[in-house]
């Protein structure tokens, strides 16, 4: 029990810490929302009268307000889950803001991370099971593929398999332009898995080389066990002796890597969403930090502490019961 | 030229005979207006009517907050010029009369201190209700809007309005005329009230707080139709007051990246949309697509100039920013950095081809295309400046040293600045570059503290140099360095030179052209022989449009009207004047 005190304990700390970060680090940027607003809206054409009393409305009541104050309120505001309004999306509240994006990004992000889990997982196992064979020979290039920058491997996608053949839609979710917007069909469905195709794919492409490289070298490790020796002397099928004993060990360190990556899923793919103007969470932070949208900024923030938090706290409780080892430390 | 006529003869018949037909054809409903189309020069629709759906990418990310409030700082493009309508619509690219709007006519009295505006008969908003009087009163009145230098506008008759100044404002008529959206009083006096947040969690209550999302009322072409956070979508108004215009549909979606953009240009997914692209041939070559381009946005170095409110630096020097300005080779960087998009700079700030009345006799037309380092040298061994032994001019032993900087991304600023660096050295000028992220510069340019920055200065929204002369060179626009720069106030460099200051004074209390070139002759010498603002270039502005789907677009032979997709209220009037293509 005292083990689990002192865990609960660590991370209350931590999520002060990170959540008073958040406070802090927006405020630190440099510019003013205000200037950068007026100076955006000059360069797109002119700003229209009016226009400039409102900005000075959102943004100047600010003034009056040292730090400390600022810091209560906020404390207040995460606790009755406030997140405040986003002055680039005036006047959506934040949390529907992020309400809205972290669908997308579970389901994008998400799937396409259980699958290059998987997917790296077992030809990882095959690779090191049968190593020196071809199979071994997925390790450089699936790794040679990580090594190219998400940025160029998507665009490579998009102008062959978008604009070249035009197999594939260039941007959005779902078929923006025809569907005004989400709604419960079969058409839409099909849209969304048809939009979702070339992104899930990039993510897989650019991701899978690390999770393999891992399982192989841990396979070829688990392999020159004593037990999996014994498992083979005893006579038992290559097949069990390949999934029971090596595969199943040799996965544990994987796992554990693949919980903080879910955690991380709900922060979105950055490149991406600005690739593929896909709606996720990723993107809303960039518009937040160009625009020193300290609400949103904060929200996106805070939403991706809690997530990683809440994802270490769990592979620590799982671990803390699976290996008795972790709980009796001292 | 016959040619030219004949065709706007026969386009001219045929919108007429279209008007007739929609006349036949169901517009009976409405409350009896004339049509457009008339002496008046308000826009008719071009083309035949279509169903196809005309889609538009005006610059928006998703994802897309709708928000239709003309007075929100999130508004979105549709609402400017699409829903709701200014009282003229100005044209940027060319010196010619306004084309009337929700107006029909204006008129300044003697001293410049009255201006009577008489309205358009007929129109009403798309809620049914006639537009009068009162909503432009209301429209300039409201807490929300009303500008500090209007006394009071009055509605005289149903159809006129007569605004009061307390001093000359011929300076603001564009502001007045051309920018202040005409919106209806019995809608939004009822938002008054709406309570919001604003950034901070603090409460806000006025019209800023109302998003104005569900079916806007307007008098404009196009009335909201659907909205979600990745596109918009707008159906024709059948009693707009210029005619119900021919495309059936629009639809404004949001795209993140140019690249996307651009794809989705060369596929023929978008039809209109002004953006940035380095070889239009790429989405032209298709046939498909028709282009402009239309420079109007100066490109210069701000140079922090002004030792007296605080800058420092050897560019404060007026002998370095004129070798510096010597020393610029502009054929190379247009070519290299702005790959051939851009047009060269006046000195004066006039813009070249539209505002050559405005540029005083004697002064130079276009700054040098070309370098001359020679001379850039002389002007500062004037100066008392040597060369030391690497080769680089200085004083008392300190050699200049100068830092430029340009925001990271764009890329045609920063290959620009590159190209300066290199252009410097060969003048004898140490001068580095390099980039910052968007928000450091946007933080020197108000607070002032920098020593050049490549950066750009909004073009004016009529033939006349006079808003970038009061607003980026004159006294009353500037703060001290370290002091944030109020809204509006765009002197950067801190330039403040009494002469310029009282001769921009004069020329905005006059309507006299004589008078006016007068002072702006003044102007002139100052700014030319100062260079507050190294000018650099005047950079494009690329807008692309579907001409196998629609015509009625501006071309290079009809500049009716400035054509990007995100400008307001310009945008609307192009929307009016499209159809579809036989």
């Amino acid at each position: 029990m005292k083990f689990y005190a002192r865990r609960i304990a660590f991370y209350a700390v931590t999520l002060w810490a990170a959540i008073s970060l958040n406070f802090l680090i927006p405020r630190m940027l440099p510019g003013d929302p205000f200037s950068i607003l007026m100076a955006k809206l000059q360069r797109a054409g002119g700003i229209p009268a009016g226009t400039e009393n409102s900005i000075r409305l959102l943004l100047g009541a600010a003034e009056d307000q040292t730090l400390w104050e600022q810091y209560v309120t906020y404390w207040k505001n995460v606790l009755t889950g406030n997140l405040g309004i986003s002055v680039t999306n005036f006047p959506t509240p934040v949390t529907e803001l992020i309400g809205d994006a972290i669908p997308w990004t579970l389901g994008l992000v998400g799937t396409a991370t259980v699958i290059s889990f998987v997917l790296g997982i077992g030809l990882g196992a095959l690779a090191g099971w049968k190593r020196g064979t071809w199979v071994d020979s997925l390790v450089p290039s699936t790794t040679m593929l990580q090594s190219l920058p998400y940025f160029w491997v998507a665009l490579v996608l998009i102008f062959v398999f978008a604009v070249s053949l035009q197999w594939f839609p260039i941007i959005g979710a779902y078929d923006v332009f025809h569907f005004n917007g989400p709604e419960w069909s079969w058409a839409f469905v099909g849209s969304v898995l048809y939009h979702a195709f070339l992104p899930a794919v990039t993510i897989v492409i650019s991701s899978v080389g690390g999770w393999l490289l891992g399982m192989r070298n841990m396979m070829v490790s688990t392999l020159s066990e004593d037990y999996v020796t014994t498992a083979e002397a005893k006579g038992l099928r290559p097949r069990r002796v390949f999934t029971t004993y090596a595969m199943r060990n040799a996965a544990l360190p994987s796992l554990a890597g693949f919980g903080v990556s879910l955690g991380f899923v709900v922060a979105g793919s950055l490149v991406m969403e600005q690739v593929f103007t896909y709606p996720g969470v990723g993107k809303l932070m960039i518009t937040a930090v160009r625009n020193n949208d300290y609400a949103l900024m904060q929200g996106v923030f805070l939403v991706i502490t809690l997530a990683v938090l809440a994802a270490l706290f769990l592979m620590d409780l799982i671990y803390g019961f699976l290996d008795p080892r972790t709980r009796h430390h001292d | 030229m016959n040619r030219r006529i004949t065709r706007g003869r026969w386009l001219m018949a045929a919108a007429a005979l279209t008007s007739v037909t929609l006349l036949a054809a169901g517009c009976s409903g409405s409350a009896g207006g004339d049509e457009g189309g008339d002496g008046t020069g308000a826009p008719a629709a071009e083309g035949a009517a279509t169903d196809q759906e005309l889609v538009v990418w005006a610059g928006t990310q998703t994802p897309i907050t709708p928000n239709f409030n003309p007075y929100a700082v999130g508004v979105l493009h549709l609402a400017n010029g699409g829903i709701y309508e200014s009282l003229f619509a100005y044209n940027k690219l060319q010196d010619v009369d306004p084309t009337p709007m929700l107006a029909e006519s204006f008129e300044w009295n003697e001293d410049g201190t009255e201006l009577t505006v008489r309205l358009r008969d007929g129109v009403t908003w798309n809620d049914g209700e006639p537009f009068t009087a009162d909503d432009v009163v209301y429209s300039f009145t409201n807490d929300t809007v009303k500008p500090a230098y209007l006394d009071d506008a009055v509605a005289k008759d149903g159809s006129t309005v007569v605004f009061s100044f307390a001093e000359p404002a011929y300076a603001n008529e564009f502001a007045i005329l051309g920018s202040t959206y005409i919106v209806p009083e019995h809608v939004f006096s009822e938002h008054e009230a709406d309570a919001g947040e604003d950034a901070e969690g603090n409460a806000l209550t006025g019209l800023v707080a109302w998003d104005n999302a569900e079916a806007p009322v307007g008098t404009g072409p196009y009335v909201l139709d659907t909205a979600s956070n990745a596109a918009y979508t707008a159906k024709a108004n059948p009693d707009y007051w210029g005619g119900a215009p021919k495309v059936a549909s629009l639809r404004y979606v949001g795209i993140d990246a140019n690249q996307s953009a651009e794809d989705l240009l060369t596929t023929g997914q978008i039809d209109w949309t002004t953006m940035f692209v380095p070889d239009p041939e790429r989405v032209t070559s298709t046939g498909g697509f028709g282009y402009v381009n239309t420079p109007v946005d100066p490109v210069v170095l701000y140079t922090c100039s002004n030792t007296d409110l605080g800058c420092e630096g050897a560019q404060t020097d007026v002998a370095v920013r004129q070798a510096l300005d010597a020393a610029i080779d502009r054929s190379a960087i247009t070519e290299k950095a702005f790959v051939g998009l851009a047009k060269p700079i006046s000195p004066t700030f006039a813009l070249l081809g539209r505002d050559d009345k405005w540029i005083a006799d004697g002064m130079p037309k276009e700054s040098p295309q070309s370098a001359d380092a020679a001379a850039a040298g002389t002007i500062l061994e004037e100066a008392g400046y040597t060369k030391d032994a690497d080769g680089f001019y200085g004083k008392d032993g300190k050699p200049i040293t100068l830092t430029l900087t340009s925001v990271d991304g764009w890329s045609d600023f920063n290959n620009a600045a590159k190209l300066i660096e290199e252009q410097a050295k060969a003048a004898g000028i140490k001068l580095t570059a390099s980039t910052i992220s968007w928000n450091e510069f946007a933080d020197a340019r108000v607070s002032g503290e920098f020593e050049l920055i490549m950066g750009g200065v909004v073009g004016t929204s009529l033939a006349d140099p006079f808003q970038i002369y009061r607003e980026w060179f004159t006294g009353d626009y500037t703060q001290k360095v370290g002091t944030a720069l109020e809204p509006g106030e765009w002197n950067i460099s801190r330039y403040d030179d009494d002469e310029v200051n009282a001769a921009v004074q004069a020329a905005s209390e006059t309507n006299d052209e004589a008078a006016k070139k007068e002072a702006y002759a003044t102007v002139q010498e100052h700014i030319v022989e100062d260079l507050p603002y190294i000018p650099i270039v005047v950079n494009g502005t690329q807008t692309f449009f579907n001409t196998t789907k629609f015509t009625g677009w501006p071309t290079e032979e009809d500049m009716y009207m400035f054509p990007p997709s995100w400008q307001g209220p310009s945008s609307g009037v192009v929307l009016g004047k499209l159809g579809g293509a036989e």
